[in-house]
């Protein structure tokens, strides 16, 4: 049988390795346009020269070859053809299959801003070439523009800061990461980031950006009326699911490539993983997806049912965050808020009729990783009768006799 | 593979295996000269103590299928495929903390001192003799037995 992935990162990394450690006979094909395989969630340290190219890759030097997988580089794919069973790439190779795995992930979003797209110094930062591209512009720029202050834009914003750069980050809601944090949580981080030399601009847009006659970008303008000056700019402001080349396959979307729990699309013997489905945007999941799919094409089933995806980690600064599930919920919900700090922390529990909906841990996060199974599986914790803060694994402990493994016992 | 099995009766909550842990990763260190006020004291495996139950033994499991290494970003998490250990690669590791988020028994912690690794068990690397922890429990409360995966 004759697998082909196309991607080759999270997602598809971890399915070309599921395949070949239980049928190592199974010829594996992996496309992907890009010439290396790197983690994104390390493109900061790439950029803040702290790790070369080789420092920000996930997997071994030989990792192809011993696992014996043919990988075509700096090769894209543009179409798809479910009845002949091929995909077609920018230099015309037909590649043909025998079950197809969509991995291609997302790509970013540049707003129609006037003047935006335009500009020459604009930079997504979504990968290893995006970062190359920064790192060039780094060496001469004074003033770095980042729009949105989400997960990426932090990220790039921590790198230019560690490169000298003025940074100016600019956030249309009112707190920075506002999908994982709250306003106190937050504030934080902003607080380390204005020590480290950054300025936020906070509720306020970008209506337009000037371009001078070499077309680069150099006044930011906002609804404000303020005006930033920027000699490099980077967008942040979302990515989309990256599924361009299946046009006119006949494939189910919706603003991302839809399947089922065994992450099958539509389509016969095609399947997809990772940030392409739009189940979660992060790199486990995407990892998990990839394996699931493995599992499928060779013909056994296993569905994936994590599609719980309000997740994520923040160390920036050393200051650490777990956040969970609902953590900024409306009144009308009802729910009932706990709050906990001291010096070093700060943590809130969201619970309604004794389950818990959603949780931020700032400062210690050691062993908060029981909180996510609580969550997930609707855990009713009120017959615990105990300070929600003392809780650990502890409270839920029961062991598997035959294999020494941990279970809950809920 | 080898696994550290917890007969959490046997437990008396004496908390041996918290310091021969931490001197097992202080160099040169040893279960009476141990620096239990270093900054880089961190034990690997805990002990709880629940009204209902008495301690209880929280120590990684070294997983069939370890959300710790299906979360890690930088391949610093690795099942080895000969011991059936995860095993972390402190160089590889970019702190992300995703794992600590993943590990549903709350067995992984960022150290304590700059936030930038993470403090694991590593079966003291699979040394003949078996894991410090277990050599220093008076009770046999955790023993080093083969199980099937
Ligand atoms: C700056 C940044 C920081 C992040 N930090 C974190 C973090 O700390 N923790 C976390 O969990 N997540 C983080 N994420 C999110 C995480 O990186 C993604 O969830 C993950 O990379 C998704 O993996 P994937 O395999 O689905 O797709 P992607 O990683 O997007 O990979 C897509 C692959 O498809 C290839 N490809 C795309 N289109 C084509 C085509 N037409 N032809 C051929 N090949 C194609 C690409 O070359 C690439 O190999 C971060 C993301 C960014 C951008
Ligand atoms: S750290 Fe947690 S998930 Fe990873 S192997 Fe140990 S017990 Fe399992
Ligand atoms: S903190 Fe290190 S070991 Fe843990 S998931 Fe992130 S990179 Fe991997």
């Amino acid at each position: 049988m004759k697998i082909v992935i196309i991607g080759a990162s999270a997602a598809g990394i971890s399915a070309a390795k599921t395949i070949k450690v239980s049928e190592p006979e199974t010829e594996v094909v992996i496309i992907s346009k890009e010439d290396s395989v790197h983690s994104r969630c390390m493109l900061h340290k790439f950029l803040g020269h702290q790790r070369d190219a080789k420092g920000i890759s996930f997997i071994a030097d030989d990792f192809f070859e011993t696992a014996g997988i043919t990988w075509l580089n700096n090769t894209t794919v543009i179409s798809l053809d479910p009845d002949k069973k091929t995909v077609t790439t920018h230099d015309n190779q037909t590649i043909s299959y025998d079950k197809l795995l969509i991995a291609t992930g997302a790509a970013y979003f540049i707003p129609p801003i006037p003047g935006l797209r335009e500009s020459k110094n604009v930079y997504g930062f979504r990968d290893l070439n995006d970062a190359k591209l920064l790192d060039r512009e780094c060496q001469t720029a004074k003033n770095a523009v980042v729009i949105g202050a989400g997960l990426v834009g932090m990220d790039a914003a921590v790198a230019l800061l560690e490169r000298g750069l003025n940074v100016t980050v600019i956030e249309m809601t009112k707190d920075v990461m506002s999908l994982q944090l709250d306003h106190q949580a937050a504030r934080a981080y902003q607080q380390l980031f204005e020590e480290a030399g950054a300025e936020f601009i906070l509720e306020d847009k970008v209506v337009s950006v000037d371009v001078n006659d070499v077309g680069r970008g150099t006044t930011i303008h906002l609804a404000s009326g303020k005006a930033v000056p920027a000699d490099v700019i980077v967008i942040a402001a979302g990515v989309r699911p990256a599924f361009n080349f299946t046009q006119g396959s006949g494939i189910k979307t919706n603003h991302a490539i839809l399947v089922g729990d065994d992450l099958k699309t539509n389509l016969k013997d095609i399947y997809a993983a990772g940030d392409v489905t739009g189940i979660a945007g992060i790199w486990p999941n995407a990892m998990k997806q990839g394996r699931v799919a493995a599992i499928n094409m060779l013909g056994e089933k296993l569905l994936y049912e994590d599609r719980y995806a309000l997740k994520n980690t923040v160390n920036f600064y050393g200051l650490t965050t777990l956040s969970l599930g609902n953590i900024n919920p409306e009144p009308e919900e009802n729910c009932e808020i706990l709050i906990r700090e001291d010096r070093h922390n700060y943590q809130k529990v969201v619970l309604k009729n004794g389950i818990v909906l959603g949780v931020i841990m700032q400062g210690d996060i050691g062993g908060t990783g029981f909180w996510q199974y609580l969550i997930k599986n609707k855990i009713d914790i009120s017959g615990k009768n105990k300070d929600v803060f003392s809780l650990s694994f502890a409270d839920f402990y029961d062991l598997d006799q035959q294999t020494g493994e941990y279970k809950y016992a809920v | 593979m080898k696994r550290i099995i917890i007969d959490r009766e046997k437990c008396d909550g004496c908390l041996n295996c918290n310091i021969a842990c931490i001197s097992a990763h202080e160099e040169g260190s040893n279960f009476y000269t141990v620096n239990l006020q270093s900054p880089d004291a961190e034990t690997r495996n805990f002990i709880k103590f629940d009204v209902g139950k008495g301690y209880l033994p929280i120590f990684c499991r070294h997983c069939d299928e370890p959300e710790c290494v299906l979360s890690c970003m930088s391949g610093a998490l690795e099942k080895d495929p000969v011991s059936g250990h995860v095993q972390y690669d402190e160089n590889k590791c970019a702190a992300c903390y995703m794992c600590v988020m993943n590990c549903p028994f709350g067995v992984l912690k960022p150290d304590k001192k700059n936030r930038t690794k993470v403090i694991k068990c590593d079966f003291c690397d699979d040394k003949p003799d078996g894991p410090s922890c277990v050599k220093a429990c008076p009770k046999q409360a955790i023993v080093v037995k083969e199980v099937n995966l």
